[in-house]
């Protein structure tokens, strides 16, 4: 069984997909990763029963010896443990907790489990069975975690252990609920690239075509006075005036003025984003935001401005009663478009019914129409359809403004998702960060209290996968297109990994103003210096560029589908390939067809006479394989796709 | 021809239903004694859809509209065409002559057996020798010590449904095999279908036995025992009843039944629960109807996919093959397989079970040894199964389709185990349907010896050898250790999904999708054309450094350029192979007709690819010197830039590359 170090993530089903950089860093087969699919799915299942040799070997040492601590990682505890696994049952082994992850380790010879989670995906800590248990394992703890699985440990019921690792793991699986700093304001790593520079907003503007002679950057929010989940550099349109936008902010749910997002460098047609207008149930008006929305309008002159409002309509109506609305008939010149998309708490207890269906056993009798009734794939469906709408306006030459209720949820996942479709520079690796850092963390997707960094209020009604959902809808993308997007799956597992990990600052604290307060980019480290220092692994062998394509996915369901090595990842059944056998056996065929040509070009060296013939005669408009270097065919290789 | 009554209609309308379309395009409709085909009047495409009577299952005329008649040509390959005729009288003729013309009442109506059988007749005598079912039990290893050959069924004296040649037990006697024969439903006495050599286990085969509630046989026991001890080592067999128990239970009734493990004291019985055939029809049905929804709701899609069951049968004979393989392979037991007359869910479970344990069976050549051995040699009711005469239409169900499904749901999990692509089991899906060749014809061996299919007909096998270039998967890698020893599938509901590939044709070409196979193909011919390259240059020092070399030795096959030119989907329409199918219209738009619904199916189906590397011959193309490389260097470029035609994913891109290869 092959590894290479492109297996971590996602062949293992007990290594968090956290460590993946850790592994390679180690030699190219850790024991563990080798051993631990296989063994495991020995038992649940008869197919391989073959155990190496070498992971008896590393058995007999010490378990924890082989943990490679990241820097400023410390250990707390390490007890005998037993994990109780629901593929493989009850193993014994040994735990370590530290001041960032959870490592388990058998430490029996026929079962190689290994867990290794970090704290941060840890969403709830319980204890199970009391002083009066009885059966085998009924006393232990119980560990919900928020990357779709849960974890359960039996102990011993003498001494104090139990109540130790619980108050350990509670205190360090939820630190701001403790005084204690997150785990990226201890961790000492230091990579070659610095990930908080990749993007720089005047840069961005800058390669939008920004400001022009329509657009202009503002300052007014330089001290989040206007808007204090709004970033300090704003687009607005040319005309508009400094006191007009603070009029429009007095009209708009928490300040949240309708600002550019981006713009379409051929026919200046834009995507603006904001919140919902602060109508109420007396239907107020104000003529400054219906003025500014007309400026927006008439930036690149055209008859109507579509307002993508992405709730269901009745939702819309509802909001008016917390004073809350949408833009009504006088606005002229604008149509409004509801999107029927559904709040975070729909979008929350969906994704928990998947859950339900697919840990720790993927639901067998009656799949499709379990699948059916978690209805998420029908919320993936809709984010992308909207979405769609939305680059389609775009790109035939009307401007568009998309808002929710606040424009920090479903507002992010249209926005970011129509500019993927729309702009090819977001589908390369360093686009797609800066499209996250832009569209999703500077403008306030309130990353600290949809995930919960920290803190141990599990139950609390703020928390929603709306960012996984968006990473699902660009997988979905990838799947349709699977040549136009620089970035690998692997990417986009990583990014989710460390959605929860809290060893990066970059989902850290709900908005730009908290994130300054918090020193975020001084203090802590980017996850973009991670993969940027490691880019090979996260590229996608057949990306082709093309500049100015649109891509319009299918939002159709016969298209969708569920993303099995994401969601019923932990599930030992999910036959984990190493690696994509299509990207493998591309990347071997490309090999072979370099050495060909570098031998090609030797002969050419050696063999002067008839090969000078074939050099001297290249016409201009084709430039001869023959003659040309490796990385020239490199680059032909894949213009022309 | 005596069936068409109005051969031509003129500013006839068809929408292809099933290729998303969303406008009529207007032409002239004419009916030919094979094929129904609709040229369009629009001088720049001209495009023409051809239809295969055969592939007709049916014709539907719903009432009139003000527009004109309406027809809807439903296929058996699920392509749905509706056709508009301006005036009702024309619409009803072709109506009923197309009716007549799709359900032919005798073989000899067929056209494959109707045409000139005596040309190439090398050829077609070659063409039915090119599959050699003895070769392949010689490749498992049989005849041996433990199987042997009988001649028991030599002229179909003891069954009439399997094949003259069979092998058995070396134990089992000819009063054994004759015995035993009685004792099955229709003489289908136990046979070997596969015999493993790791484990010197088998797989056999076999219908129900006639043992009603209480019914025994000694000479059937005896020939279970023989199956026992040709596997030394074991102690038993498992018996695997395909069916259902309820079902097999009651047909005891019928004097038929199972195995009693009282009776057979050396068997394991295991029942697997694949439904019967009118189950798997109706299933069908509902799963097409699941393909041609528009744009359905997420619960319109999943419900019904659900409600169909179809995904629940694949997972059952999937199911059924994985049990006889790890029987086979890892506990190295003989299995006997059986349903009620073994033709059916016998014949899927044994070929799926020998596509998991046989690597050669995964292979294109070996895929269609496996057709014909276990389903067009033991007897699969091919004609009466997929309609090739008007017949009992309970007759009719999708046996066939479930097995190559079972394989394409395989090579989704396992990508890299197939040396075949989804194009080729779509196009053996068509020619079981199409009944161009005589492959497929008739019920059984002896059916087809007596109707002398072979002398008036070609076999598929040798088109689709000679196409393999279009089949091939470029994932595959024989050396892979996926592609080696036996699959393991996993077999839990979420692993299948819907063929879309043959169920829903309405959303396949929206968007054109790029393929990565599509780039490992076009990498991989480079570095065969660079390995060419290479071994001239070679070559070509060794002549000069003074060693003499034959110039025969250097010259490269030439590639086959047709076979990228080649429309995609593969059906049998327009036809390609050597009979000459073409009636009057033919003759109407003459040459223009074989030749142009080729590039254009080219241009418009294989969008993706790939410009730089037809650029790459060019230069050495211009070198006179070069002989040795010219001719296919020349097909090289041929071939590409037929790919490169367009690159446009979509409507809105700019084309860019495509201007970029029209100036070079």
């Amino acid at each position: 069984m092959p590894v290479s170090t492109g297996s971590c993530v996602l062949s293992d089903m007990v290594h968090s997909g956290a460590e993946n950089e850790k592994c390679s860093a180690c030699g190219s087969s850790p024991p563990w990763a080798m051993t631990s699919p296989v063994s495991v799915y020995s038992n649940s299942n008869t197919l391989d029963t073959h155990i190496p040799s070498a992971s008896r070997e590393s058995l007999k040492m010490e378990l924890l010896a082989e943990v490679s601590l990241l820097p400023g990682e410390e250990r707390i505890i390490d007890k005998d443990i037993i994990y109780i696994c629901p593929f493989s049952g009850a193993v014994k082994g040994k735990v370590l907790i530290t001041n960032y992850r959870l490592y388990f380790k058998s430490s029996e010879a026929d079962v190689a489990v290994m867990l290794d989670v970090p704290l941060g995906a840890i969403s709830r800590v319980e204890k199970m069975g009391g002083a009066s248990s009885r059966g085998e394992n009924s006393y232990g703890l119980d560990i919900m975690c928020k990357d779709m699985r849960n974890l359960r440990f039996a102990l011993k019921q003498e001494g104090h252990s139990r109540r130790d690792i619980f108050e350990i793991l509670f205190r360090y699986a939820f630190p701001l609920s403790h005084g204690l700093p997150l785990f990226a304001y201890v961790t000492q790593e230091k990579y070659e690239e610095n990930g908080w520079n990749i993007y720089k907003p005047i840069e961005e503007f800058r390669r939008q075509g920004l400001p022009n002679n329509k657009w202009r950057i503002t300052f007014i929010n330089k001290n989040y006075e206007l808007c204090d989940t709004y970033p300090t550099m704003l687009a607005v349109p040319f005309k508009s005036k400094e006191e007009d936008l603070r009029r429009v902010a007095a009209f708009r749910s928490r300040g949240r003025i309708p600002v550019l997002s981006w713009i379409h460098r051929e026919n200046q047609a834009v995507i603006v984003r904001c919140s919902q207008p602060l109508v109420g149930m007396s239907g107020k008006r104000n003529k400054d935001d219906e003025r500014y929305l007309d400026l927006i309008r008439e930036a690149n002159d055209t008859a109507k401005l579509t307002i993508y409002d992405a709730r269901p309509n009745v939702n819309a109506v509802a909001n008016k009663a917390t004073g809350g609305g949408y833009e009504g008939d006088e606005y002229q010149n604008a149509e409004l478009i509801f999107l029927d998309i559904q709040n975070i708490h729909v979008m929350r207890e969906s994704l928990k019914k998947l859950k339900d269906i697919v840990y720790p056993n993927v639901e067998e009798s009656h799949w499709l129409s379990s699948l059916e009734s978690t209805h998420w794939l029908e919320h993936v469906k809709l984010v992308l359809s909207g979405a769609i709408q939305v680059a389609d306006k775009v790109s035939s030459g009307n401007s568009v403004v998309v808002h929710c209720s606040d424009g920090w949820d479903r507002t992010a996942q249209l926005t970011s998702l129509a500019m993927l479709m729309l702009d090819s520079h977001y589908r390369t690796l360093r686009g797609f960060q800066v499209l996250i850092e832009k569209e999703w963390i500077s403008f306030g997707h309130k990353f600290a209290s949809r995930i919960g960094h920290g803190d141990k209020n599990h139950a609390d009604q703020d928390r929603s996968p709306i960012f996984v959902q968006f990473i699902d809808c660009v997988w979905q993308m990838t799947k349709q297109f699977p040549t136009a997007f620089e970035f690998n799956e692997r990417l986009l597992l990583t990014i989710l990994d460390h959605l929860y990990s809290c060893r990066f600052g970059t989902f850290l604290y709900n908005c730009e103003s908290a994130r300054d307060q918090h020193e975020v980019r001084s203090k802590t480290v980017s996850l973009w210096s991670l993969v940027n220092s490691k880019m090979e692994i996260y590229l996608n062998p057949f990306y082709t560029p093309e500049s100015g394509r649109v891509l319009y996915p299918v939002a159709s369901m016969r298209h969708l589908e569920l993303w099995v090595t994401y969601y019923i990842r932990w599930n030992p059944r999910i036959r984990q390939q190493q690696q994509s056998p299509v990207e493998q056996r591309y990347k071997e065929l490309l090999a072979l067809r370099d050495e060909y040509l570098k031998k090609l070009e030797e002969l050419q060296l050696s063999d002067s006479s008839p090969s000078s013939r074939l050099a001297n005669n290249p016409t201009p408009n084709t430039s001869s394989p023959t003659t040309s270097t490796p990385s020239q065919q490199y680059t032909h290789l894949q213009t022309p796709l | 021809m005596e069936h068409i009554r109005t051969p031509k209609v003129e500013n006839a309308r068809l929408l292809d239903r099933s290729s998303g379309q969303r406008k009529a395009s207007t032409g002239t409709l004419y009916l030919s004694a094979t094929h129904t085909i609709f040229v369009e009047n629009n001088p720049e495409t001209r495009k023409e859809t051809w239809v295969l009577h055969s592939m007709v299952s049916s014709v539907e005329r719903p009432p009139t509209i003000p527009a004109g008649s309406q027809l809807i040509l439903h296929c058996k390959d699920f392509r749905v065409f509706q056709i508009l005729i301006p005036h009702e009288r024309d619409c009803l003729d072709i109506h009923t002559s197309l009716v007549r013309l799709s359900r032919p009442e005798k073989y000899s109506e067929l056209y494959c057996l109707s045409f000139n059988p005596n040309v190439n007749k090398e050829e077609r005598e070659e063409s039915w020798n090119f599959l050699d079912l003895m070769g392949d039990y010689k490749r498992m290893g049989v005849p041996n010590n433990l199987w042997v050959a009988t001649a028991a069924n030599s002229e179909y004296r003891v069954c009439d449904t399997y094949p003259s040649e069979l092998f058995v037990p070396k134990s089992a006697t000819p009063a054994v095999i004759v015995g035993s024969s009685r004792f099955r439903s229709r003489g289908r006495f136990p046979v070997l279908s596969y015999f493993h050599q790791d484990t010197l286990a088998a797989v056999c085969r076999c219908s129900q036995p006639l043992s009603g509630f209480s019914g025994r046989c000694q000479e059937d026991e005896m020939m279970l025992l023989a199956i026992m001890k040709s596997n030394p080592g074991s102690d038993y067999i498992y018996v695997v009843d395909t069916r259902p128990k309820l079902n097999a239970m009651a047909n005891r009734a019928a004097g038929k039944g199972y195995e009693n493990e009282d009776h057979y004291t050396n068997i394991k019985l295991q029942f697997i629960g694949v439904e019967n055939i009118h189950v798997m029809r109706n299933s069908q049905q509902k799963i097409i109807d699941v393909g041609e929804m528009r744009s359905p709701s997420m619960t319109d899609f999943l419900w019904g996919l659900e409600n169909s069951g179809w995904l629940k049968h694949i997972k059952a004979i999937l199911d059924a093959g994985v049990f006889i393989a790890r029987a086979v392979a890892d506990e190295g037991i003989s299995v006997l397989v059986h349903c009620s007359d073994g033709w059916d869910r016998t014949a899927q479970a044994c070929s799926v079970a020998s596509i998991l344990l046989d690597p050669f069976y995964r292979t294109i050549k070996g895929f269609m040894v496996l057709i014909e051995k276990d389903w067009v040699s033991f007897g699969h009711k091919f004609s009466h199964r997929y309609g090739h005469l008007d017949g009992d239409p309970k007759e009719v169900s999708p046996v066939i389709d479930q097995f190559l499904e079972c394989v394409w749901q395989l090579s989704e999990q396992l990508p890299c185990a197939f040396e075949f692509n989804e194009r080729f089991l779509i196009t053996i899906h068509t020619h079981v349907y199409s009944c161009q060749y005589g492959t497929f014809l008739g019920n059984c061996q002896k059916e087809s010896r007596d109707m002398r299919f072979r002398e008036r007909s070609h076999s598929v096998w040798p088109q689709l050898w000679k196409d393999r270039a279009e089949y091939t998967n470029p994932l595959y890698k024989a050396d892979l250790s996926q592609s080696q020893g036996v699959l393991r599938p996993n077999t839990t509901p979420y692993c299948f999904k819907m063929w879309k590939g043959l169920y829903n044709h309405m959303e396949k070409l929206t968007p054109p999708r790029q393929s990565p196979a599509d780039f490992l193909c076009a990498v991989r011919e480079e570095s065969q054309q660079l390995e060419k390259e290479l071994t001239n240059h070679q070559e070509r020092i060794a002549a000069l450094t003074g060693k003499p070399i034959t110039w025969e030795k250097i010259k490269v096959p030439r590639r086959r350029m047709i076979s990228h030119l080649r429309q995609r989907h593969c059906g049998p329409d327009p036809p390609s192979t050597y009979t000459n199918p073409f009636a009057s219209p033919a003759s109407v738009n003459g040459d223009a007709l074989s030749s142009e619904p080729v590039t254009q199916k080219a241009q418009t189906k294989d969008a993706t690819l790939t410009l730089s590397l037809g650029l790459y011959s060019h230069p050495k193309s211009h070198n006179p010197d070069d002989f040795s490389t010219c001719s296919d260097l020349e097909s090289g470029v041929a071939d590409l830039s037929s790919r490169s035609s367009s690159s446009g994913e979509n409507g809105k891109d700019p084309y860019i590359d495509e201007a970029a290869f029209t100036t070079a």
